[in-house]
């Protein structure tokens, strides 16, 4: 047979394993398809609103009730109302808050007569999006707070508005959210996110599809059909699943950069370039991870492991630099990593092939990594000698 | 009599069928794997990437038009931040525009050429700030830097403004600050990540390892034709109860230990908060496990292959710390993924330990979690225990249509 008829008889035997396990569209198809539905939907709010405050006002006057209407007005906080500080505490304690306001005592008459009341707030900071983003509510709150006193008392002293308004706010600061305008936790999660969970697809599923050929003992068949090649099996096999994963990706893309319109400033195109080397990358380690251990249930475990660690260690949440210098070197060994430096340059900053080039090389270079397992790998297949169980 | 012998037998068969799955998880190195391996070394790890959990000193460029006293003055403090570190200060945007995109620095501050004219004007000057937004920290850092400086500088200018018109120090503070006010963020100081993150981690580890490898199990036996609703050859008497509760038996005893490890001892060898009662933690612990175990052994009904379980359902790791509403807020949850999220025991779990654990509550401050898990204990019970009734009856009728065909 020529090379190309046992290539592409193994392609014709894959596509047909997976017409007829169902488990290989279900865990790549269907798994991505829940998890589109998942982050899409999830994030729906983009910033969260309507976040638990909780609020003693022990002044009880109207310029304690003005500041909880105002904080309630916001579109972040909503105010809950305490009648005392250890209810609240309790609550935030619960986890229901996000934040506690306590108004002093005499409030009002202390502002009235110069004394500066002192206003103290609690935050939850085990809740952490809430707990943050109350906390930069109620902070704007205070200034404005403060603000709209100081002017009343500026204006009985007789200054006009204009010279007011550069006293009692003399700065201003306007701030650009460079690729995330709206600060929209759903683009920011999702754009990472996803490509982590086809990275984890790709690395269990082509573990299996390996596996499975000496666990269900077809292996031989695999090499009779090649002639003991593992090099025209193994290709055979990544033509299939290489191109299935890659539909998956580039829907993914169009569906982030298209469809749903997520900001970016490069090109989606160059996403799918990223992808695609995502893909290849993750294959790469895979067939490494199957190669070294070619016990299927073992490799899986192992896969597992390490798929999942590649969300933590891609950066995009704690940055690598906050982390343990001994970490830092790993991330590298993901490549969840080096696709998330690509989107950073490509979909941030659209500086295209000048800004990703480094990463793109170390993509490919998982590829090599299959090479030197490639004899393992054979043997196995051939002999069937690891534990089936 | 008679019902004497049936507790008696009903404790022989719970035993026997307790040490009999014992003793299949110990004689599996995918399910030891995952189990030990992953359940003792992945609480460290996950400790050791996120170890400092707080990002310092973020590094900014500064442009600097006005070339000022004030926007100098400025900056050396946004530098003293424990937030943000002044890398270099560029001639121009462009520069600092390039620095940023070769990821040299995460954010920007500029200062328009007016600046310090304006606020002698006793007109508002602005600052821009530049954010990179690949990641929330850099954004958050510079924010909170660039914001508590302004604080800052701005009662300073107040200060200046108000002494040259003749106010006394006294007048001026009370002038400048009506409202002082009092930070306090009493379970996590600093907003640290790890304080947040570490313990849902935690839990969620317990709760998928445990899936996972009663998944393994539950799937290897299919594959050998046995079940894991069957009882083994050398018990005589039936029932599911047995059955689900011998089998969880095991699962209960062994995790019982990992997640005292994991709740008491992990947090301890990483210095994290531990403010919670031990005794309050024992009891959390039990009535989580319990719920994990019932939870595990009602899904892993529907694996049919071993592996299947990672293809099938290893993705639901990262969602299920979604879920758990600690990251991003329950109240922002759409609907339909809140009612999702009571499926899973963490959903609860997490908070109860963070609420115990972090926040130093007692049983009480975790009432409802509690509430949530035992609920959910009890319907998984009983739907752990339909899962064996239907397998059974779907093997009988197996049997006997294999009877004839095997002559046994």
């Amino acid at each position: 047979m020529g090379l190309f008829k046992k290539l592409w008889a193994v392609i014709a035997r894959e596509t047909s394993i997976i017409r007829r396990r169902p488990i290989y569209l279900l865990g790549s198809v269907a798994v991505m398809a829940f998890c589109s539905i998942f982050f899409l939907s999830f994030f729906q709010q983009g910033l969260p609103h309507d976040l638990p405050i909780g609020i003693v006002d022990n002044d009880q006057s109207w310029v304690s009730r003005e500041f909880a209407r105002n904080l309630d007005a916001t579109q972040l906080g909503k105010t809950v109302k305490y009648d005392t500080f250890q209810e609240a505490r309790e609550d935030m304690m619960k986890g229901k808050l996000t934040s506690i306001c306590v108004i002093p005592e005499n409030m009002y008459s202390d502002i009235l007569s110069n004394r500066q009341p002192e206003f103290t707030y609690y935050l939850n900071g085990l809740y952490f999006v809430g707990g943050a983003l109350a906390y930069k509510d109620i902070l704007t709150l205070v200034n404005l707070a403060n603000g709209a006193v100081k002017r009343e008392v500026l204006r009985a002293r007789g200054y006009n508005d204009n010279a007011i308004m550069g006293m009692i706010q003399p700065l201003n600061i306007d701030v650009h959210q460079i690729g995330n305008a709206y600060t929209n936790y759903g683009y920011y999660l999702t754009n990472v996110m996803l490509p982590g969970m086809l990275e984890m697809i790709v690395i269990i599923i082509l573990i299996y599809s390996l596996g499975a050929e000496m666990k269900y003992r077809t292996s031989r068949h695999l090499m009779n059909i090649t002639d003991n090649s593992i090099t025209i099996a193994l290709t055979g096999k990544l033509i299939v699943f290489t191109a299935l994963f890659t539909v998956l990706g580039v829907i993914m893309e169009f569906l982030l950069y298209h469809w749903m319109h997520f900001p970016i400033t490069g090109s989606v195109w160059n996403m799918i370039i990223n992808v695609f080397l995502l893909i290849l990358a993750s294959e790469g380690i895979a067939i490494f991870i199957i190669g070294c251990l070619p016990v299927t249930r073992l490799a899986l475990s192992v896969g597992a492991l390490y798929s999942v660690m590649g969300f933590s260690l891609s950066g995009f949440t704690l940055p690598i630099e906050a982390m343990p210098s001994y970490i830092q070197g790993l991330a590298a060994a993901f490549p969840l990593r080096h696709y998330y430096l690509f989107y950073v340059q490509e979909v941030i900053f659209g500086s295209g092939f000048a800004g990703w080039w480094p990463q793109v090389l170390a993509m490919l270079a998982f590829v090599f990594l299959p090479l030197p397992i490639l004899g393992r790998l054979k043997n196995a297949y051939i002999r069937l000698n690891f534990p089936k169980e | 009599m008679k019902e004497k012998n049936y507790i008696k037998t009903w404790f022989r068969d719970f035993w026997g069928i307790a040490t009999y799955e014992l003793k299949l998880i110990f004689s599996d190195w995918g399910v030891l794997l995952i189990f030990f391996v992953a359940g003792l070394l992945y609480p460290l790890l996950y400790n050791l990437i996120y170890r400092n959990g707080i990002l310092n000193d973020t590094p900014i460029a500064v442009v600097d038009d006005s070339g000022s006293t004030l926007s100098r003055r400025y900056a050396r403090e946004v530098d003293a931040t424990r937030e943000c570190a002044v890398l270099c200060s560029c001639a121009n945007m462009e520069e600092a525009k390039q620095l940023m995109q070769q990821r040299k620095v995460n954010g920007i501050i500029y200062f328009p050429s007016d600046y310090e004219e304006r606020i002698a004007l006793h007109e508002t000057a602005s600052i821009s700030v530049y954010c990179d937004m690949s990641s929330f920290l850099y954004y958050k850092n510079a924010l909170m830097a660039v914001n508590h400086v302004m604080l800052e500088e701005m009662n300073r200018i107040q200060a200046d403004t108000f002494r040259a018109g003749g106010y006394t120090e006294q007048q001026i503070a009370e002038l400048t600050e009506f409202i002082p006010y009092e930070e306090n963020n009493p379970y996590n100081r600093a907003f640290s990540y790890n304080i947040f993150l570490v313990g849902v981690i935690l839990l969620l580890i317990i709760q998928q390892t445990m899936f996972y490898g009663m998944s393994l199990l539950a799937g290897t036996m299919r594959e050998q034709n046995r079940s894991f609703a069957s009882l083994p050859d050398k018990i005589k008497g039936h029932g599911m109860g047995r059955i689900v509760l011998g089998r969880g038996a095991a699962y209960g005893l062994l995790y019982m230990g990992i997640s005292i490890y994991i709740m008491t001892i992990v947090p301890a060898i990483f210095g994290m908060p531990q403010r919670g009662n031990f005794f309050d933690l024992l009891m959390l612990a039990f009535i989580f496990v319990t719920d994990c175990v019932f939870f595990s052994m009602t899904w892993s009904s529907f694996i049919t292959r071993r592996e299947s379980v990672f293809i099938l359902f290893l993705f639901m790791s990262p969602i299920c710390l979604f879920l758990t509403g600690t990251s991003w807020p329950t109240s922002a949850f759409p609907k339909f993924w809140e009612w999702f999220s009571y499926l899973f025991p963490t959903t609860f779990g997490c908070k109860a330990y963070i609420n115990m654990n972090t926040a130093g509550g007692n049983l009480s401050a975790a009432g409802e979690c509690i509430i949530g898990m035992t609920l959910q204990t009890i319907i998984y019970f009983i739907l752990a225990n339909f899962a064996v009734y239907v397998e059974n009856h779907l093997l009988k009728q197996k049997n006997q249509d294999n009877v004839p065909a095997v002559e046994q």
